[in-house]
């Protein structure tokens, strides 16, 4: 065999295992599509396939989710947005300040002990941390507040925006800064009219990674709120027990309007979030 | 700039003092904020796992502390060692199986060109999805007994269904194809950056050298895309540890106490039954394993490959 041959044979492989995997990956998505579309009727006897062929699809999922209940669903939704950009802010803005900072000032020679002090949060399991957030918060009389979880979310964003800022700005030129405060500008506005833009990548993937976290986060939410402020994860899991596991087609309809935002905003920014997401190990 | 002082002396000062100032305002928030919900709570666990602490008797007078108590009560649980047992199962059952399906689909993404940037966004998905709605989509309705699509397939060939979370050690299985679905993305993405990193002309010159395919791959791809390769690992690793989130959407820890990890046990315990004490000391035996674990791993892959 020739090496063309072989290299082509090498590519109908690659295609094939790509295929298979992004197969995988599709079919449970596809699942939930067709499901939210489904009756009961079509999950009451044999699993069907093909909306049309199998069984006729209806809207009844979604009218129930956006016309009947459309108040119950949207006390949670809106939890899960407020929560998670109001943190992801909060986070964004204190976490690169300090990475701006560690970057640019010198804090006596530990500039890499403080940034490793950050990242040893992460070594820690979520487990050590809520049975001292329940007291914190049961004594601060935060418990079952959107305030809680902000609080918890920003300050468990900060590290790793620290850590990938620090790296972000010091890649930037320093001289454009220098000259800016020479002109006479401090550095608050060297930090957000000169320094911030030119980020502005590094920026976008540490907020979108942020954001999907705290969209997404269960643990914390689960331990500290219970009823009035409910993110979607919880509230998908207290509808799951409350049904019995039945209504697939509602439960179906809630997972996608949960899902479809971030999936959508991290495949948009790929490059970005990808940078975000492998950069701890291809430094280390 | 070392013309600067001499014009405008006075203005120069005034303005390094506000400097000074401000690296301080940007980091001290995140300083102040990392130790106060980070290290407070890290430190309030380990004293409450020398005490007798209950949620429902905090503010009481009679807290006492008690010692390795608490420590010697769980290497005694024998409910303690079975999540134990069933948290390095699912390790052991998920990583190795996440390696294997990413290094396989990277070298496929690494050895094609077109398309490459579609597959790369696709693979993608299943990471900004929530392990909640992950375990619900994948676990609760493609494994589900009766009607579930892969019981259904299964059975149109003529198998018996299987059941997926009644069995103990089925219900295993399908928390980690949950998992397995969701993180092999982690290790494609990671080890596409990796083998994108090795220069092709290498590769090159060994298969001009006479080696083959194979040889040219151990000699030269592995040893280069080794330390990002171990690196993910322990991420995955140390991840699967704390593995808790699925396995409260899928199994409840069930049947019985078969699936039940210990950051589960800990909730359950601590947050659910209200023992602090416990729960902290269980905790803090989960930190300890994760950092001799972590400390060993990464003392003895840096050897390993300093050696090399």
């Amino acid at each position: 065999m020739g090496l063309a041959a072989q290299k082509r044979v090498r590519t109908i492989i690659s295609y094939c295992i790509l295929g298979f995997w992004s197969f995988i990956l599709l079919f449970p998505m596809y699942w939930v599509v067709i499901t939210s579309f489904k009756n009961a009727i079509d999950m009451s006897i044999k699993a069907t396939y093909m909306p049309f062929i199998d069984f006729q699809p209806g809207l009844h999922a979604w009218r129930y989710l956006f016309v009947d209940r459309l108040t119950w669903f949207l006390d949670p939704f809106m939890n899960s947005v407020l929560v998670a950009f109001i943190s992801s802010t909060v986070a964004l803005v204190i976490g690169s300040s300090a990475g701006y900072a560690l970057a640019r000032f010198d804090y006596g020679g530990r500039n890499n002990s403080i940034v490793l002090g950050f990242m040893s949060q992460r070594m820690f399991p979520g487990a050590l941390f809520i049975l001292a957030f329940l007291v914190m918060f049961r004594e601060l009389g935060l418990l079952d507040t959107r305030l809680a979880l902000i609080i918890v979310y920003s300050s468990g964003a900060i590290p790793f925006i620290v850590w990938v800022m620090r790296d972000f700005f010091e890649g930037l030129p320093v001289e454009i800064e220098e000259s800016a405060m020479i002109d006479g500008a401090n550095r608050l506005g060297v930090l957000f009219r000169i320094a911030m833009p030119l980020a502005a990548p590094g920026l976008v993937a540490v907020f979108v990674l942020s954001l999907i976290g705290a969209w997404n986060e269960y643990l914390v939410a689960l331990t500290l709120t219970f009823r009035e402020a409910i993110t979607i994860p919880l509230f998908m899991t207290m509808q799951v027990s409350q049904t019995g596991y039945t209504e697939w087609w509602n439960m179906s309809a809630i997972s996608l309007v949960s899902v479809i935002p971030v999936v959508a905003a991290g495949m948009a920014l790929e490059k970005y979030i990808t940078g975000g997401l492998t950069f701890g190990a291809l430094k280390g | 700039m070392a013309t600067e002082p001499q014009i405008y002396p006075s203005k120069r000062f005034r303005f390094e003092i506000k400097d000074n100032l401000w690296k301080w305002i940007f980091l001290v928030p995140a300083v102040a904020i990392i130790l106060i919900l980070l290290a407070v709570p890290v430190l309030w666990t380990l004293y409450a796992a020398f005490t007798d602490l209950h949620l429902y008797r905090i503010g009481d007078f009679d807290t006492k502390f008690v010692g390795l108590a608490n420590f010697e009560k769980l290497l005694s649980n024998r409910s303690f060692w079975r999540t134990a047992r069933n948290t390095v199962v699912f390790m052991l059952g998920v990583v190795p199986a996440q390696l294997i399906i990413g290094l396989t689909v990277a070298l496929a993404l690494n050895n094609i060109t077109r398309g490459q940037k579609l597959f790369r966004t696709w693979f993608l998905m299943p990471l900004m999805v929530s392990p909640v709605v992950v375990s619900f989509i994948v676990g609760r309705m493609l494994f589900q007994e009766d009607i579930g699509p892969i019981n259904d397939i299964l059975r149109s060939f003529g198998f018996e269904g299987v059941p997926w979370l009644t069995s103990p050690t089925w219900a295993m299985v399908a928390l980690m194809a949950i998992d397995v679905w969701q993180w092999s993305s982690f290790m494609i993405l990671m080890l596409l950056a990796a083998l994108q990193g090795v220069p092709p002309d290498l590769h090159e010159a060994a298969r001009v050298d006479g080696a083959n395919q194979l040889q040219a791959f151990w000699r030269i791809t592995v040893p280069l895309i080794m330390p990002i390769t171990m690196t993910a690992l322990l991420i995955r690793i140390i991840d699967a540890f704390k593995v808790v989130e699925i396995i409260m959407v899928l199994t409840g820890g069930g049947p019985g106490q078969a699936t039940e990890s210990v950051t589960l046990a800990i909730y359950r315990t601590g947050v659910k039954g209200g023992d602090l004490a416990f729960g902290s000391s269980q905790a803090y035996f989960l930190l300890i394993v994760l950092m001799i674990f972590g400390g060993a791993y990464l003392f003895l892959t840096r050897r390993a490959m300093g050696k090399d």
